[in-house]
């Protein structure tokens, strides 16, 4: 019994000929973003449907809920409405977080557990990062602020500066991609194990039996409630809170 | 079918979860938030409004209540005048009454004490007359003689007036 995992399938290969960035690739990853693009957006357009003042739908309470719900985590966490342009930047990372966590009980491959995904996340957020330092302390302000509190400490400095957006990226592809990982294993553990089990039977009924992977149907179900459910809700709230966080301290100073 | 490796950064896919970032926070806030902001945003206005009419209403209603309670106010005063004055009107007609038979009593009793006295001294008058003639007669026919009723008219009536004095 072999067991190996691999990255996402590459569907389409568009050569472009330049140098670095190499052929573009229609992988996996990028249609099943497109596919979470669509599910996400389709669900705003079906939520915002008939929207009325008074005597509102159920679909538009759970609408108004999720707009207030985002409003009120931004404006919470960085104390204020400072921030309420970020608001829909937040909520579509968080959105697009979870969705493409969660797809993969579907059977899809998480866009998410491809680190493409998530270092352009990070990078972004870097850049808003240190956009917000800059315009809160100005660009020599920004650039002294390395050398704080002592000189020595400058190599440091930029050490953590840029630890923040790979170790964001890489937390969040780590446990999705380990998901992935341990939801392969116990698959392939448990469909070995059925077939060790089911074996035991003599004759053909055994035989027959031993070939289908039995404790595959619902066993897994079980772990995936931390795997995919916990994992994947916990990890989109931790990569859009500490995206909120970093954003309101850059803009402190 | 090709696979990528495990864990790898591919450019374009980079590039391209970049933009799709981007595009999906401007279709999130084109479907979801520019609505339902709106849909809230005219909810607090209309609930504002609501509240304001409200508050005038209410202003309005205190406002009226101060009218009516001093038209109310005015009215009882009015009345209370009304009944004074009519009280006092009663009074000075009952006097007025009173004052004017008093002095239509008066004034009949006057005329009947001076009728009575007329009524006497034209009696007493009558009386004197009829007496003077009377004694004319009778001294008359007690002397005989025609009393000349020129001559003696003082002597009688000098007797009259002790008769009168008399009784």
């Amino acid at each position: 019994m072999n067991f190996d995992i691999s990255g996402a399938k590459i569907f389409f290969r568009i050569p472009t000929g330049i140098p670095i960035l190499g052929d573009f690739l229609i992988s996996e990853t990028l249609v099943v973003s497109w596919l979470v693009m669509i599910i996400i957006t389709g669900l705003c357009i079906f939520l915002t449907r008939n929207l009325k003042v008074e005597n509102i739908s159920k679909r538009q309470a759970v609408a108004e809920m999720i707009v207030e719900t985002a409003n009120n985590f931004v404006r919470n966490n960085t104390g204020g409405t400072k921030f309420d342009k970020l608001i829909p930047f937040v909520s579509a990372l968080f959105a697009t977080s979870i969705v493409s966590n969660l797809i993969s009980l579907v059977g899809l491959r998480s866009p998410t557990a491809d680190l493409s995904t998530e270092a352009a996340w990070a990078i972004v957020v870097f850049v808003m990062i240190t956009a917000n330092k800059i315009k809160a302390s100005g660009f020599g302000g920004y650039l002294k602020g390395f050398t704080t509190p002592i000189f020595i400490m400058t190599p440091f400095n930029i050490l953590s500066e840029i630890a923040t957006p790979i170790s964001m990226a890489c937390r969040h592809f780590g446990n999705i991609l380990s998901g992935v990982v341990i939801n392969g294993l116990i698959y392939a553990a448990l469909a070995v194990a059925s077939s060790a089990i089911f074996g035991i039977i003599p004759g053909a009924v055994g035989q027959f039996l031993s070939k289908i992977p039995i404790l595959d149907v619902g066993i897994p179900a079980v772990l995936s409630v931390y795997f995919d459910w916990f994992s994947g809700a916990m990890q989109a709230f931790i990569f859009t809170m500490l995206t909120i966080m970093y954003i309101a301290n850059a803009a402190e100073g | 079918m090709e696979t990528q490796q495990l864990v790898t950064l591919v450019p374009w896919t980079f590039i391209a979860q970049i933009l799709n970032l981007f595009l999906q926070m401007y279709l999130i806030k084109r479907f979801l938030f520019k609505p339902i902001n709106e849909i809230l945003e005219k909810r607090r206005q209309l609930t504002d409004k609501e509240i304001k009419d409200a508050r005038s209403a209410n202003e309005e209603a205190v406002k009226l209540k101060a009218k009516y309670e001093s038209n109310i106010a005015d009215a009882r005063a009015e009345a209370a005048a009304i009944v004074s004055s009519a009280q006092k009107e009663a009074e000075i007609r009952a006097e007025e009454l009173v004052r004017s038979a008093e002095a239509q009593v008066a004034g009949i009793k006057a005329k009947a004490e001076a009728d009575i006295a007329q009524e006497r001294k034209k009696a007493i008058n009558e009386a004197k007359d009829e007496i003077g003639g009377l004694v004319m007669d009778i001294a008359g026919k007690v002397v005989e003689k025609e009393i000349h009723e020129e001559d003696h008219r003082k002597l009688i009536e000098e007797f009259i007036q002790s008769v009168g004095e008399a009784s």
